[in-house]
């Protein structure tokens, strides 16, 4: 089945990339029907009702409400009775310490230690292109994530990105999108399009192995692995396997991130439980 | 780089003031500097002078690694307002600090501060660029966006700033989009603060940076 499945996704991808020209040029309509929202075409670009794609260098006058909103900042003054800091309930709390323990001891006993000879031995290239490869794979994540949230141009981007990254990038383990600001869209996944449909975080949580995550953010997770080629791998013990390769080649990029993060906090699990919070809704308003 | 000639003018006013300049002595270097310069080439500026003392080659040796992180404090120290940064950081609880203990704080998080981050500026810089984006001005507030570059990967850093005296300084630092260092440590000062008094706060600082100093910088990658 998945030698079925790899083949169908090839041709389809090559049969596009054909009909395209290059991906590197602007999409055409009748790329896919399904990943382009009918509004979209490269003429609606410029059009008031397009929703806000800020490139934050393009003009300079007028000011984006993402800017705006970094403009005012009034948060933290003691004069400021109002508390302004986005806060998720932390019902758990003892049990999320608990697990932060667990995953703090299995990051210093078993991954890094792990990590650091994986990087000794890999080269950085041939890291490099697993890297590529494992997040061209999870294209179908932020393409349907993208229509979900009715972002045309940012689907239309992922799709043209995947079919140049697999035909050009060789199966994706190589990134030539990289260079083209115009196919490298914020990723999007379902705990972000759950949130634009106003669903909210709900409470903290702290998962084995994967790390700070909310209830809505988790169930996001679980949807999005439905869209991951990954999880489709038989039998389970295999998947789970190609998925914490996927983690380890991640991690041994970013050796040292971890510690250094520790060591600047007062308290490590309410500095890691805000600035996920935080990087979770700066990608909520973007 | 227009600023080569005044970076070399920087440059070699450092090197005159030289070593001999200890904290309280290298506040006019700051003040010919950054006086009615614009948010953004405030930030320029000194960035351009810590990147200049990480690559300075005599700097470099290792035998000058206190020299080097002595230049790297002096310019970073007066880019920051540690006052307006220790306010906000401890947020609503600061008005049941004292005066004594306020001053303390302050003197503590900005020794922390300059440990935790400085220190690992200088024992991690691989030569990564800083593109400046652009300022968004609202006196006598400012950002300054800008993108740092490493290798492939590309990390959104924003200024907030502050002016003072016709100096803009910085208050807080927001990464990826918006990820506020300052609300970060307010929080975990706010968890602290909810069950202890503002000299256990301020104990635990000193407990703190009694650690950052047992072990030497770090050398991680």
């Amino acid at each position: 089945m998945k030698p079925i499945l790899l083949a169908a996704v090839l041709m389809v991808a090559i049969a596009s990339w054909l009909l395209a020209g290059c991906a590197g040029a602007r999409p055409k309509a009748d790329f896919d029907p399904e990943a382009i929202d009918p509004q979209m075409s490269p003429a609606a670009e410029t059009s008031p009702s397009q929703p806000p794609a800020k490139p934050s260098t393009e003009d300079s006058s007028a000011l984006s409400d993402e800017e705006a909103s970094l403009l005012e900042d009034d948060s933290g003054l003691p004069e400021d009775r109002s508390e302004e800091i986005y806060t998720v309930a932390d019902p758990l709390e003892p049990f999320n310490r608990a697990i932060y323990v667990f995953n703090d001891k299995l990051y210093f006993w078993v991954m890094k230690p792990v990590a650091v000879g994986y990087r000794a031995v890999v080269p950085s290239p041939a890291r490099g292109g697993v890297k590529n490869f494992f997040y061209n794979l999870t294209a179908p994540v932020r393409i349907v994530n993208n229509i979900l949230q009715g972002k045309g141009q940012a689907a239309e981007a992922e799709w043209a990105r995947f079919l140049y990254n697999s035909t050009v990038g060789v199966l994706g383990f190589g990134n030539p999108a990289r260079n083209n600001p115009k196919l490298n869209p914020k990723e999007e996944d379902l705990g972000l399009t759950l949130a634009d449909y106003g669903i909210g975080d709900g409470f903290y949580l702290m998962l084995p192995f994967l790390g700070p995550s909310t209830l809505r953010d988790s169930a996001g997770l679980v949807g999005d692995a439905f869209l991951n080629p990954v999880a489709y791998i038989n039998p389970w013990e295999a998947s789970l396997g190609v998925g914490a390769y996927n983690q380890l080649n991640n991690l041994s990029f970013r050796i040292g991130d971890y510690e250094s993060l520790k060591k600047a906090a007062m308290d490590p699990y309410v500095s890691f439980r805000n600035a996920y919070i935080q990087l979770r809704q700066s990608k909520i308003r973007q | 780089m227009t600023d080569n000639r005044w970076l070399f003018i920087l440059t070699m006013m450092c090197l005159l003031i030289g070593h001999s300049a200890a904290g309280a002595e290298a506040k006019p270097v700051a003040a010919v500097s950054t006086q009615d310069m614009t948010p953004m080439q405030t930030v320029q500026t000194r960035i351009d002078q810590i990147v200049a003392a990480l690559t300075d080659p005599e700097l470099s040796k290792p035998a000058n690694k206190v020299a080097q992180r002595d230049r790297i404090w002096e310019i970073a120290i007066p880019m920051f307002d540690f006052t307006e940064i220790s306010r906000r950081t401890v947020g609503a609880k600061w008005t049941t600090f004292s005066e004594a203990e306020q001053k303390r704080f302050t003197d503590l998080f900005t020794r922390f501060l300059g440990n935790t981050y400085l220190d690992k500026i200088q024992g991690e810089y691989h030569n990564e660029k800083v593109t400046y984006l652009k300022e968004l001005i609202k006196e006598p507030q400012a950002v300054v966006r800008t993108k740092l570059v490493r290798d492939n990967a590309e990390l959104p850093i924003d200024y907030r700033m502050k002016k003072e005296d016709g100096q803009w300084k910085i208050y807080d630092i927001l990464v990826e989009d918006g990820v506020s260092l300052v609300q970060n440590y307010r929080v975990q000062f706010q968890t602290i603060l909810q069950k202890e008094t503002p000299a256990q706060l301020i104990e635990r600082l000193e407990v703190k940076i009694k650690e950052q100093q047992a072990q030497p910088a770090p050398q991680t990658k």
